[in-house]
């Protein structure tokens, strides 16, 4: 990997941030938070997928996980988008890499898997709930029974699903959009 | 909001090291979002401590403004979770007991997020980066993406106006060409700055084998040290209170 690679994958994520940054100030009305893990992958499929058409060396989609859940640590969203963030970006690279960086059916996917740690950020709600409610006992257990109940363990996995989806929907939009926009423009 | 690592460096009140920010960060998302050692009430108290800390830095770091909004946000969400939502019933509580669940918690990290990005400069971020030894890999990638933030706001935020002119907003005639019409002339216009701005940094050695040196100085003061300390206290009350000497 040479130095413009690292600086495409910098410019790339400044794109991604960017946009996640204008979504993000959606999720401050708390109905939205849940639904940003089904618009982030949609929207920022198609700065991915114009970023996957640089691709060519082994490690720029990792590369470009870690930096997205680095800046997750720095916003104050926690430590586990970044663990995740690792793992999923690996696989993304892997997954593309299958296809010789090349494939856009694969693209497609990669997008799907990469678009996991958004889900990650609700991870800190879910499994520390628990100890919020022990040091407040007296709200009273009908109180925090009523709370609980609207987000259930379950959800967690749903949500990843719900990103992985997404993030293919999303791939399919950008790559809709290469073909009518980019390729003519000559920048993919 | 637009700027990140944009520190004013002329005026700006208390420096502190960026590994400082960042031991504050963990701590914070380790006990106030995580909830670590909730079960002691001197965790508990010790907890409430540092989530006010971030505001305190906030107004050393000379952002009046920021620090109001932010200290006063966080004092309305604690009252509501204290005073309002055990003593309000059916769905309203149930909703409002939610949002406090999500932002009592989120809130502390999120106001030093918005902190460390204000008060830091990036050449300070970069070096704290070097010290810490992370790689070439990631540093770079970093602060090119710091650089570049602010441009692609600036950009995200003419293109708006452009489309506004022509009815493609939320609410509009064409709202549903939205996300395309918005998007595609973005990543035309971004990529195009992005290769130019490549090239510059190319010619000024970003990417060669070579140690990068950095005029920036950064080190441990007194302030960090005193920050340190109170920080590092919580995780000392934590393990007393796992080896039982305090309640």
């Amino acid at each position: 990997m040479k130095g413009k690679d690292l600086i495409n994958i910098g410019i790339f994520s400044a794109i991604y941030f960017a946009i996640l940054f204008v979504v993000a100030m959606l999720g401050f009305i708390p109905i939205f938070l849940p639904l940003l893990a089904v618009i982030v992958p949609i929207i920022g499929g198609i700065p991915f997928m114009l970023f996957l058409t640089k691709v060519r060396k082994f490690g720029m989609i990792w590369i470009m996980s870690i930096v997205m859940g680095l800046l997750m640590l720095l916003t104050g969203m926690s430590w586990p988008p970044l663990a995740v963030s690792v793992v999923s970006g690996l696989l993304a690279e892997l997954v593309y890499k299958s296809g010789n960086y090349q494939r856009a059916s694969k693209a497609v996917l990669t997008n799907g898997v990469f678009s996991l740690w958004v889900a990650a950020n609700y991870l800190p709600l879910f499994f520390a709930a628990e100890a919020y409610w022990a040091s407040r006992q007296n709200f009273g257990q009908a109180y925090i029974d009523t709370v609980t109940k609207l987000m259930p363990t379950w959800m967690c996995p749903v949500m990843f699903a719900v990103a992985f989806v997404c993030g293919i929907l999303g791939g399919l939009l950008g790559k809709s959009l290469m073909k009518k926009h980019f390729e003519k423009a000559g920048i993919a | 909001m637009a700027g990140l690592f944009s520190a004013d460096i002329e005026n700006r009140g208390l420096i502190l090291d960026p590994r400082t920010k960042l031991f504050v960060m963990l701590t914070l998302v380790i006990f106030a979002l995580g909830g670590t050692g909730s079960g002691f009430a001197a965790v508990r108290c010790g907890t409430i401590v540092i989530s006010v800390l971030p505001v305190v830095l906030l107004v050393t770091a000379k952002q009046y403004r920021k620090a109001a909004f932010c200290g006063g946000a966080y004092a309305l969400i604690k009252a509501a979770e204290i005073l309002l939502a055990p003593n309000v019933n059916g769905v309203l509580s149930s909703l409002l007991g939610m949002c406090c669940m999500i932002f009592v918690r989120l809130m502390p990290g999120l106001i030093m997020g918005a902190y460390t990005l204000s008060a830091t400069t990036v050449s300070e971020f970069i070096a704290a980066m070097h010290r810490m030894h992370i790689p070439q890999q990631i540093t770079i990638p970093m602060s090119v993406m710091f650089r570049f933030f602010p441009t692609v706001l600036e950009e995200i935020s003419a293109i708006n106006t452009a489309m506004k002119m022509r009815d493609i907003q939320i609410g509009g005639k064409h709202a549903g060409k939205i996300i395309e019409y918005r998007l595609v002339p973005l990543m035309v216009c971004t990529v195009n700055i992005g290769s130019e701005l490549s090239a510059a940094a190319l010619t000024r050695g970003l990417g060669t084998k070579v140690r990068r040196t950095n005029i920036c100085k950064i080190g441990f003061h007194v302030q960090d040290v005193v920050v340190l300390i109170l920080t590092a206290a919580l995780y000392g009350l934590w393990l007393l209170g796992i080896c039982e000497v305090i309640e």
